[in-house]
């Protein structure tokens, strides 16, 4: 959301890279990335959805690390490279994690995917062949209400096993 | 066979909606923006039940940047709505009945704007006793919610003399059963953008199940005819029942026809908790009674449903309970009450399964305690028992009759998991508080509306100007599949291609009104469709094809890309769709429109068409936490012909998640009318921690010959039978019956041995 009313009381310029892309933007510190995200820069591919860090629907990587937009504030992002969803299949088509979803139907109404699908590269960047107990505790902080995560299992397996044949 | 990838082959595909879903790239409704756009916000109640003295929007209205702000004196047509009976206000004018109940509303520049706005306007109440249980609302001198007193509706069904029929019995079970008010907990909250079109009409971008049902509530609401308004519906992020009815759509067609301009709104979790409907608790009382040999002889039950401030469709929601809480059995006596009561709670209301997790909970409950009362194997107690294929349904009303009742209980009698059951010696771990035990659960889950709805259906195929097949339909996509499952019926029925094919649904501008996408109706409707439409549509194109290639029509057939010849067909194509649709003639056009099949019975809501299913769990007690852990799920489902087996298996999984909370940690808690539960930190949906078990799922797809129904639902029946068969695998585990839920783990922790004072031992 845009916090108009916030801005107008404490310039704020964000300096940071947006998927590879370097942004000026005028903001207010406290200004949540989600809304930076969603209203000034028009991606819409993280969700707003419980506001409070609970659901995963807003994840993104900050430099590389996995974060709840929705809790990330301007003054945060400062200096820092932001990969959105958006920001995955740029290079050579579809991530090999966005394969292994579509292919084992790890999603439904589709709108946690975005966040889980950046859970999972993350998880995956730091290792590469996790354990169950890692993949429950990456993942616990991505709520997904219609698939009771079996499709999310398969899709993870699949995609361990995808980066390694590719990688 | 079991339903996976690799069982599957190629009808395991990749849905036509992946690429967008995965990618983030397709726009959900709530995503829309448009160039001006204000930000809507409504004021809800502060109380849950008060009298409204005044309001004063003065204020507000003149705060920089507000562009209206709508009270109930700028309805201009019905102030209120409610699919069944629209007694829920659009705007409170005298009461407020609940805290989602909404005073007025604002349009402005910006969202903090919006938020300001709302915070200058006064509301004076003088506040009112709160209804909060539904047995007190039923009392005489409870205060009165509506003028037709407390009672939203009364079922009765009865049969022999149950007083009697008790007298007869050799044992004897009475239980009261307590189920919770769950929360769809859509992952995206309810929204939308509303935009006032040049020529005057109202296009509404906002999820719904039914998006003609949306248009006829507006124009009600707007004073405006149905056909100036569109309704654009799909794709939606979860709905699960909870956006069937109207929630935000009449604040944003207000504001924007009042300011001019596209409004955008999109609830808060916390607006979508306090505003939104929720499963109907139930309290569930019955008394059941066998002979010696184990007959079921009488079975008396007693509903009471919390239906909240509105009706919305909790009279249909109790007809269904009364229903499934006679469910598959057999029984001499029966007798069922049941009432919907209106309280100051939240909202109740349609959510998968639709009262019948609430009924088949405490059904099965009865036939696993008269088991165990009886010395028998649960599971050979209700075959004892089962309705037989010829039998007719729970209202005793004619039913499509199948063997699925005894497939799926023969499909858990032979399953790894009950013959671990039946064959399990008594092991020791090496953490003696760890229990783990296995139940199962059984059911008949009926489909569509029921006898006495209007429950329409139908569709249309055409052949567009660039070539495409086009399928409309006016169902709506909200994730379970129903793009992919189209799109697989049109490649399987028709021999087209996926790239031949153009689905349009959602739109009440473009697509005929197939009736409502709930009740698992909308899957068998889709295939009943396009086997009406089949022989005509074929016509139509063939014949065309026929006079453009100078071939007997019947020498053709439709294929991928475009005109085969029926013989040697592969390589040659005749003709392209395209061509096909650039030769002169009429457009190639076919409607369908038909009734969901019913039963030729008088009794409103009774079902036709039932999906039968058994489920067997596997479950862990830690009588340390008194906490439950899921282990495996074995499923077997009766619903006739596997349409998409993605989307079965989706279906299966996902409702058996939903059954896992609403067993063990889903509650949306209320105290005196106000919600205690406000976000996701404390409503606890299972996360993929809590999923980490197995779950098999086995389709059953052989149909009577003969059968004409084809598919049934399979949208909701993953969702009832989870939340018995785990507490029977909690009896069997830790000795405990559990009656309410979600289960409380204070009745499962025991004191560890080395705690307990050395006379209680032995």
């Amino acid at each position: 959301m845009n916090e108009h009313a916030v801005r107008l009381g404490t310039p704020y310029k964000l300096s940071c890279s947006v998927n590879g892309s370097r942004h000026e933007i005028e903001t207010a510190p406290s200004a949540r990335l989600l809304s930076i995200l969603r209203d000034d820069l028009a991606l819409t591919g993280a969700k707003r959805s419980c506001e409070i860090g609970r659901c995963g629907a807003c994840m993104v990587l900050v430099d590389g690390k996995p974060v709840n937009a929705c809790l990330t504030m301007a003054y945060q992002c400062s200096g820092k490279s932001i990969t959105t969803i958006e920001g995955l299949s740029t290079i050579n088509g579809n991530d090999p994690v966005q394969l292994a979803f579509m292919e084992e139907g790890g999603f439904q109404c589709g709108y946690c995917t975005p966040g889980m699908v950046i859970s999972v590269k993350a998880l995956l960047e730091s290792s590469p062949d996790p354990s169950d107990d890692e993949i429950a505790e990456a993942l616990s902080g991505n709520i997904c209400r219609c698939t009771g995560y079996g499709g999310i299992w398969r899709a993870v397996k699949r995609a361990v096993e995808g980066r390694r044949s590719s990688g | 066979m079991l339903l996976n990838r690799a069982n599957s082959g190629g009808r395991w595909r990749i849905r036509p909606d992946g690429p967008g879903k995965v990618t983030g790239s397709l726009t959900y409704l709530t995503d829309l923006t448009r160039e001006n756009m204000l930000y809507g916000l409504v004021l809800r109640s502060e109380h849950p039940h008060a009298r409204l003295a005044r309001i004063h929007t003065g204020k507000a209205k003149q705060l920089h940047g507000v562009r209206a702000v709508l009270t109930h004196e700028d309805v201009p047509g019905l102030n209120a709505f409610g699919i069944a009976n629209p007694d829920q206000p659009v705007f409170c004018k005298d009461v407020v009945r609940y805290v989602g109940d909404a005073i007025a509303a604002v349009a402005a520049d910006s969202p903090a704007i919006a938020k300001q706005a709302l915070s200058l306007i006064e509301v004076e109440y003088d506040l009112l006793e709160t209804v909060d249980d539904p047995e007190m609302a039923l009392l005489p001198d409870a205060p009165q919610l509506h003028p037709g007193g407390n009672a939203l509706h009364r079922t009765s069904f009865c049969k022999g003399d149950t007083a009697a029929g008790f007298g007869q019995c050799v044992h004897i079970v009475e239980e009261t059963y307590y189920t919770p008010r769950q929360m769809h907990t859509y992952m995206e909250t309810e929204g939308g953008l509303f935009v006032p079109e040049a020529n005057g009409r109202l296009t509404v971008y906002s999820p719904t199940q039914h998006g003609f049902m949306d248009r006829m509530q507006l124009a009600r609401i707007l004073d405006m005819p149905q056909t100036d308004i569109r309704v654009v519906s799909s794709p939606i992020g979860g709905s699960f029942g909870g956006k069937d009815e109207l929630n935000v759509q009449p604040y944003g067609a207000l504001l924007a026809l009042r300011t001019g301009l596209p409004v955008k709104i999109h609830n808060s979790r916390w607006e979508s908790v306090r505003a939104g409907l929720k499963r109907h608790p139930m309290k569930i009382r019955m008394k059941t009674g066998t002979d010696a040999s184990g007959k079921l002889i009488a079975h008396a039950v007693d509903i009471l449903a919390d239906t909240g401030p509105y009706s919305t469709l909790g009279a249909e929601v109790l007809n269904f309970a009364t229903e499934h809480v006679i469910g598959p059995y057999r029984y001499s006596n029966l007798s069922v009450m049941g009432a919907s009561a209106f309280t100051n709670n939240g909202m109740s209301g349609e959510f998968r399964g639709f009262g019948g997790n609430q009924a088949i909970f405490a059904l099965e409950g009865q036939m696993d305690r008269l088991a165990e009362r009886l010395g028998m194997e649960p599971w050979a107690f209700r075959k004892l028992n089962m309705r037989e294929p010829g039998d007719p349904g729970p209202f005793d009303q004619p039913i499509a009759a199948t063997e699925g009742a005894g497939q799926v209980w023969e499909a858990v009698a032979k399953s790894p998991l009950w013959l671990e059951k039946l064959n399990r010696s008594q092991t020791v771990t090496c953490e003696p508080w760890i229990k783990t035990g296995i139940g199962a659960a059984f059911t008949m889950h009926g489909a569509g509306l029921g006898f006495g709805i209007p429950d329409p259906a139908g569709g249309r195929l055409q052949l567009a100007p660039d070539g495409k097949i086009e399928a409309v339909f006016s169902y709506e996509e909200f994730g379970q599949g129903l793009l992919a499952s189209l799109e697989l019926m049109l490649i399987e029925q028709f021999g087209f291609a996926a790239e031949d094919i153009r689905i349009i649904i959602g739109d009440t501008d473009v697509v005929p009104d197939s009736g409502s996408t709930t009740a698992s109706r909308a899957t068998a409707m889709m295939w009943k469709s396009l086997q009406r439409l089949k022989e005509p549509f074929l016509e139509q194109m063939l014949g065309r094809a026929s006079s453009v290639l100078g071939i007997p029509a019947d020498l053709l057939r439709l294929s991928e890309g475009g005109i085969r010849l029926k013989e040697n067909g592969e390589a040659a194509l005749q003709l392209t769709y395209k061509e096909l649709a650039q030769a002169d003639g009429a457009e190639i056009r076919c409607d369908t429109s038909f009734h969901f099949p019913v039963s030729s019975t008088d009794r409103v809501g009774a079902h036709f068409m039932y999906t039968y299913s058994a489920v067997a769990v596997k479950a862990e007690v830690n009588t340390l936490t008194g906490r439950v852990k899921v282990l495996e799920q074995f499923h077997a489902v009766a619903a006739g012909p596997v349409i998409n087996p993605q989307g079965f298996l989706g279906q299966i999984e996902g409702g058996s998640s939903m059954a896992l909370g609403f067993a063990l940690t889903e509650e949306a808690l209320m105290e005196k009318g106000f919600y205690v539960t406000r976000n996701m930190d404390t409503y606890l949906v299972p996360t993929i921690a809590e999923h980490r078990g197995k779950v098999t799922v086995l389709p059953i797809e052989e149909l009577p010959a003969g059968d004409e129904y084809g598919p049934r639902g399979i949208g909701e029946v993953g969702s009832v039978t989870v939340a018995p068969a785990i507490a029977a695998a909690i009896r069997d585990a830790a000795g405990v019956w559990v009656s309410r839920l979600p289960v409380n783990p204070l009745e499962l922790q025991d004191v560890p041995f080395f705690l307990k004072e050395g006379g209680d031992r032995g």
